[in-house]
């Protein structure tokens, strides 16, 4: 590389200078910004923290860059019977995308609203919601020990063979997470994820669905500090990682990557996440030409007005929508 | 035409002065103008009647309550004055338009388009292009040609053939009368003339010719206007009856309704609406006999900077359409 400019060919004079306050060590090469007396401190190795579940290991990433973008009103209302107890009531106009053959894109209004019962304890959590189609999902996450806990997932329709219901069981240690799965299809997995170092967790999964004969293995690794976040999932013909910056308490950028090898096919995003007083504001830019932005601002204690854009300029398509979230969620 | 309403059949009795501000609104034919009263303190000057609206403009109250500009995605209007007297507006809006299918369902398609435009404004002169990025352009020329005489152009013009109009129009404004003459290019040729016959009542006629159909059409129109309410009436010899009613509850609150009526097809429309203008919003919100309700409202954020929000909800074909926008500019 004999273009590059040379930096610093000598090595600096040695000066009178107070010592350096703690010589570098092996795991500050991305952390520089720790603060001194975290590294002065050696690593307990037997007292790691405990790890994110599985399942949420890229969730503060998919929550900056993917918020759930709508087109149309909606309209949301949440309201507390008692302490643990609420209904909500949701109400959605806007528009189905018909498919075509034709690469043009067709869009039919529709509309539904949803009825909802929420039940919060400590130990517990019911959530159940109905929508005008007839279609009912349920939910429920039980705490069995402190260290255990149950979760059931149901999603039942009219139509014959299309309801699924899910069992998973947790287990948390003290440094690991473990998690079995049982779906109604024949359905099987299990996870494991293991804090390896304060920051680093390491994470297998597995899967095997009965009916159609397909398995699948997997790997995860975490990264996380107050400063970042960096995420990687390999698993049959899939690889996604993402990396979420926050830059201060209100501002986070994100960048997400996910290659499908089956397909050949793959898709980077950037975005960002305002948290500010009165409004969160997250928007995101995709490699296939797609700009996103969610606005949620807080009218009142307890009323939000959300904004939703997504523009597609590939495929020209556009879908714009406004609501209002009333209640306390 | 017996299924019409019968407005008033009888000629109105000489009537003490003052009950004259207090006759209903209906569609006389006959103009009495040779009453001619002599004045007890307050009472009407016949012959200082004031200038009626334009022919045009009959049902503009109505209009501006019942009928907001819905539209359905994003819009945002930029407009920016580069000197006092003229400005550039730059117009972006991405939504739906609807296709036509055999089907009874809807089907739209995203479109987007961005308009250009430039505005000239006079006392004298005013001059407003439009350009789209499909090719259409529209311009409109009017032109105080004297104090009483007022030219207008009305220019639409397109790439396809055959589908770009353009409309002449003069209009003469009289002490208590207007007269319009209008000229198109498919050899339409329009007059129409309203006279004020009270202070608060003005009726209308209009005739028209349109060459290439060989068709030809004569209306009536009559308005009654005092501080509170204004009624019009307008029928034509398409077959359309139009009947609209303002009420002004105060000032920030204004109620409208209207009925149209085409007796061609026998298809009868009514709509009700409100219009709120308060201190940092206008919104105006409507219900209709085809099962469609609407709402408009523009929420001032900043001086100059709107914020739009518009639905619109046809029950009856189970359509929804829902947009919101920004508006930048002095308009």
């Amino acid at each position: 590389m004999g273009g590059v400019t040379s930096y610093a060919a000598a090595p600096p004079p040695p000066l009178p200078l107070p010592p350096p306050p703690s010589a570098p060590d092996a795991s500050a090469t991305h952390d520089i910004e720790e603060k001194d007396k975290e590294k002065q401190e050696p690593t307990d190795w037997l007292n790691l923290p405990c790890p994110v579940p599985f399942d949420e290991l890229q969730r503060e990433a998919y929550t900056s860059l993917k918020p759930e973008l709508f087109e149309g009103l909606r309209f949301n209302f949440t309201r507390p019977l008692t302490q643990k107890f609420s209904l909500s009531h949701s109400l959605s106009m806007g528009v189905l995308e018909v498919p075509s053959q034709t690469n043009e894109v067709f869009k039919v209004s529709s509309s539904h609203y949803e009825f909802g019962a929420n039940f919060l304890d400590a130990r517990c959590m019911l959530i159940g919601r109905m929508l005008t189609d007839g279609r009912m999902s349920a939910r429920m996450k039980y705490d069995i020990s402190d260290k255990l806990s149950v979760k059931v997932n149901a999603q039942l329709t009219n139509e014959p063979h299309l309801s699924q219901g899910m069992f998973t069981f947790d287990y948390k240690g003290r440094d690991f997470q473990s998690q079995v799965q049982f779906g109604n299809n024949a359905f099987y997995s299990a996870n494991y994820i293991q804090s390896v170092t304060p920051n680093v967790a390491f994470g297998v999964e597995g899967f095997w669905l009965g009916h159609q004969r397909k398995s699948g293995l997997g790997i995860a690794a975490r990264y996380n500090s107050d400063k970042w976040i960096g995420t990687c999932h390999v698993s049959s013909g899939m690889l996604s990682m993402n990396y979420l910056q926050r830059v201060s308490d209100k501002i986070a950028l994100g960048t997400d990557f996910l290659y499908n090898s089956s397909t050949r096919e793959a898709v980077c995003s950037v975005g960002y996440d305002y948290l500010l007083r009165h409004c969160r504001l997250r928007s995101r830019i995709d490699s296939n030409g797609c700009a996103a932005t969610y606005l949620e601002e807080r009218l009142n204690l307890g009323v939000n007005f959300i904004l939703s854009a997504e523009i597609d300029h590939w495929k020209k398509n556009y879908k714009f929508g406004f609501g209002m979230t009333v209640g306390e969620l | 035409m017996g299924g019409v309403l019968s407005f008033a059949a009888a000629p109105p009795p000489p009537l003490p002065p003052s009950a004259a501000d207090r006759l209903p609104v209906e569609d006389t034919h006959k103009d009495d103008q040779s009453e001619k009263v002599e004045k007890p303190a307050g009472e009407v000057d016949w012959l200082n009647l004031p200038c009626p609206t334009s022919y045009d403009e009959l049902q503009r109250e109505a209009m501006m309550s019942l009928k907001p500009e819905l539209f359905e995605g994003f819009r945002f209007d930029f407009t920016k004055p580069l000197n006092t007297k003229f400005s550039l507006s730059h117009s972006v809006y991405m939504g739906a338009l609807e296709m036509p299918s055999q089907s009874p369902e809807t089907f739209k398609v995203p479109t987007a388009h961005y308009e250009f435009g430039a505005n000239f404004l006079d006392p004298k002169c005013m001059l407003i292009g439009r350009i789209l990025t499909d090719g259409r352009m529209s311009a409109r020329v009017k032109y105080d040609i004297s104090e009483n005489l007022t030219m207008k152009i009305n220019a639409q013009l397109t790439n396809e053939a055959h589908f770009s109009q353009g409309m002449f129009n003069f209009d003469y404004k009289g002490r208590d009368f207007r007269a319009q003459f209008q000229f198109a290019n498919n050899a339409f040729y329009g007059g129409n003339y309203i006279q004020s016959v009270s202070p608060h009542l003005a009726l209308g006629g209009e005739v028209f010719w349109l060459g290439h159909q060989r068709k030809s059409g004569l209306g009536l129109a009559a308005r009654y206007n005092t501080d509170k309410i204004i009624m019009t009436g307008q029928l034509a010899s398409t077959g359309l009856l139009a009947l609209s009613y303002v009420h002004r509850a105060s000032e920030k609150a204004t109620f409208a309704t209207d009925f149209m009526y085409n007796l061609a097809n026998r298809e009868a429309t009514s709509s009700i609406g409100y219009d709120y203008l308060l201190r940092q919003c206008r919104l105006r919100g409507k219900i209709d006999s085809n099962g469609t309700v609407a709402a408009y409202l523009e929420e001032r954020i900043n001086l100059g900077v709107n914020f739009l929000l518009s639905a619109e909800l046809d029950h009856w074909k189970k359509d929804y359409k829902f947009g919101f926008g920004l508006s930048v500019g002095e308009f």
